[in-house]
């Protein structure tokens, strides 16, 4: 089975004592990654802590859309460039979000590097990020009025093979 | 000085160089080149494959129009390709059970006409036109980029 | 391209620490066109010869790869997930079959992983030829450069042609494994173009990396410092110029990298020269990593079957490309369609560099920082 060294697990039972009843699941896949799952309400929190212990930047931020469960998820990948012992590590957190009102806090003040990241899941998905300095669409045209292109509503069913 | 730059560049002028002419000189292109497909009719069963999975959905099939029987095609459906759309991976040829279909040299496909893309199952089946008489053999001299193109008759033995 | 009339000035820089509206600045529009390498538009603020400010506007180039993606097999996905990036294709390719490896549950046999590494570092190379010409040639005003590396990449074009049958679009690396085997004559010819190759790289080195015009250029120009460059969360050869020495072949070795020896070149100052010299030297060490993998390749079949079904589940790879550390995540539901495709590439990532670097330099230092960033636009917005 996986086996789970003692460095990724040193980090999980740090975050759960720290945050006891904000951190709802972890889970260890393999030797480079470490998936955490928690409450959007401390989020600040368990990111500021998270960038003291070493982890700087962001390496992406992405939504997932489940209709059925009606929620969205949004994943956030972490890493470390300054901590040699850190740096082959990718760190995921996950918070799920209620579909008709995802609101989260934003994470650039925090991690500078999650600046275009949060701009792109906002016109993606639709999820807001308060606190962002300047929130607005990124890829998509001007004039888009319609619905964030990425969620399950909108289908394409000409685009699907056979 | 800048003087040793400049004379890295000029002293090209002096070498020797080489221009194949297209079209008139064509090069051989190696085997396994991924042109238009080849469609051997006594071996396509019509199993669909190939339109399965296309990643551009350009196969569709259609009966023949002459009446001649193939005993391993029994509903008599033949693949017709739509090269407006194809992005010639060539999944299709790999992916293929009988080994009905195969790579070609043919790349000059261009049309004045739109419909004329519509390539049916007959016109997949004739053999591949693109023959060249050039092929490039390189042996690393720095005047001329380092390969030349050569006859393919004259060194017969790669 | 706003629609409201009313706005008298572009939307507010983003990286920057205060707007003032400056009745002495104009707003000059940068494009939209097509810098030889994909469409893109910098709104940029102009108070005489300096830059104040930019706004990138991106999203020229914007596809909906990652919506696509969701709508086509998981073999069909690839001629489609290449094309962000053509002149990197392999890399693009590699990093999507790694997650689906890992969810169906695929070792790759030891020669298929070997051939994907020898055709991964071509693509190294002839990306790198393809910035050396245009982004570091063309856009400094260096044509000759550009002659002389496009046709070098030219004989690289022409391997890769023998070896998967097409010269740009690969669709190389399916699940499983590499589609074909090492043809007859290519070894031969790849050794002889790779003696050839370094007597064209100290030429390359005589009439531009040490060209006094290149050197007063870009010797100090657009410095990113090392803790910038980890704030910002810079990725790849820019990062290596800054003084990280971080590169995926070293952290999560994949492929056939942990049995081969090679240097990760590193620079201390962070200014576009040191951007350069960090692809320069990164050619010459593809050169030494395929030389070692032609001599260790073992026998042995390429490839294994692979399922046509993606398990439920959700799992990431990356590689390292031309342009950085590239990341896919894939999420199946047990069906042949992915449920999610997340793309995390290098371009899209060191996009925050441009508005960061470009604020009070002059207008004809734009092009130099642009170019040596190695922005490639369609990548970015796939």
């Amino acid at each position: 089975m996986i086996q789970t060294s003692p460095r990724e697990q040193t980090i999980v039972d740090t975050l759960k004592s720290r945050f006891p009843d904000a951190i709802k699941e972890t889970r260890v896949e393999g030797k480079h990654r470490v998936l955490i799952e928690f409450e959007k309400e401390r989020f600040i929190e368990i990111a500021k802590f998270l960038r003291d212990e070493g982890f700087d930047h962001v390496k992406g931020i992405t939504g997932v859309d489940f209709p059925t469960k009606k929620i969205i998820e949004v994943l956030y990948y972490v890493g470390s460039y300054s901590k040699t012992d850190l740096e082959d590590l990718l760190l995921m957190l996950k918070t799920s979000l209620p579909r008709d009102k995802p609101i989260i806090a934003s994470a650039t003040p925090v991690w500078e590097s999650a600046h275009f990241h949060e701009r792109e899941t906002f016109e993606m998905f639709g999820v807001k990020f308060e606190g962002h300095p300047d929130l607005r669409k990124l890829l998509t045209l001007d004039n888009w009025e319609g619905p964030p292109p990425m969620l399950k509503d909108i289908k394409f069913p000409e685009m699907s093979q056979r | 000085m800048i003087f040793g730059e400049a004379y890295e560049g000029i002293k090209h002028i002096f070498k020797r160089t080489f221009t194949l002419k297209y079209p008139y000189q064509r090069v051989q292109l190696p085997k396994g080149f991924r042109g238009r497909h080849i469609l051997y009719l006594d071996k396509c069963t019509g199993c669909g494959i190939c339109a399965w999975i296309c990643p551009e959905r350009c196969i569709t099939f259609v009966p023949l129009q002459d009446k001649k029987e193939h005993p391993q095609n029994p509903e008599n459906r033949f693949p017709q390709y739509w090269y407006a759309r194809c992005c010639f991976c060539h999944f299709c040829t790999d992916y293929c059970p009988t080994g009905a279909l195969d790579y070609s040299p043919d790349y000059e496909l261009a049309e004045y006409d739109r419909d004329l893309l519509l390539w049916s199952p007959e016109r997949l089946a004739r053999l591949p036109t693109n023959v060249g008489e050039y092929r490039s053999v390189f042996h690393g001299e720095k005047g001329n980029m380092g390969v030349t193109y050569e006859r393919v008759s004259e060194h017969p033995t790669n | 391209m706003t629609n409201n009339p009313n706005q008298q000035t572009p939307p507010p820089s983003p990286v920057t620490i205060s707007q003032t509206k400056d009745p002495s600045t104009l707003d000059v529009s940068v494009g939209p066109q097509h810098p030889g390498s994909g469409h893109v538009r910098l709104l940029i603020r102009v108070d005489g010869d300096y830059i104040v400010n930019i706004d990138p506007d991106i999203g020229y180039v914007h596809r909906g790869c990652e919506k696509i993606a969701e709508y086509r097999t998981a073999v069909s996905n690839i001629p489609h997930l290449e094309r962000p990036c053509i002149i990197d294709a392999i890399h693009l390719n590699w990093a999507y079959v790694k997650p689906i490896e890992e969810l169906q549950k695929i070792v790759v046999p030891p020669r298929g992983e070997y051939i994907s590494t020898i055709m991964a570092e071509m693509n190294r190379i002839m990306s790198h030829l393809y910035w050396l010409a245009i982004n570091a040639g063309v856009f400094s005003g260096h044509t000759t450069i550009f002659m002389y590396a496009f046709g070098d990449r030219d004989l690289f074009i022409e391997l890769a042609e023998m070896l998967t049958g097409a010269r740009l679009t690969y669709s190389f690396i399916p699940p499983g494994g590499p589609r074909r085997d090492l043809p007859t004559g290519f070894v031969e010819r790849l050794t002889k173009l790779l003696d050839y190759f370094e007597g064209r790289l100290v030429e390359y080195d005589r009439i531009f990396f040490s060209n006094p015009l290149i050197i007063a250029r870009a010797k100090g120009i657009g410095v990113l410092k090392r803790e910038e460059a980890i704030k910002l969360g810079i990725v790849g050869p820019n990062l290596r110029a800054s003084g990280v020495k971080y590169d995926v072949r070293r952290v999560e070795p994949y492929g056939a990298y942990k049995d081969l020896e090679f240097n990760i070149p590193t620079f201390q100052e962070g200014d576009s020269y040191a951007r350069f010299l960090v692809r320069f030297h990164e050619m010459k060490e593809s050169i030494k990593i395929i030389r070692q993998a032609l001599e260790k390749i073992p026998k042995g079949p390429i490839a294994r079957k692979a399922p046509l079904i993606i398990p439920e589940g959700e799992a990431t790879g990356r590689v390292e490309s031309s342009r950085g550390e590239l990341t896919y995540m894939v999420m199946g539901d047990n069906s042949d369609k992915p449920y999610r495709v997340k793309i995390m590439n290098g371009s899209f990532r060191s996009l925050i560099a441009l508005p960061y670097l470009l604020r009070n330099v002059h207008i004809a230092d734009m092009p130099i920082i642009y170019g040596s960033l190695d922005y490639w636009p369609v990548e970015a917005d796939r």
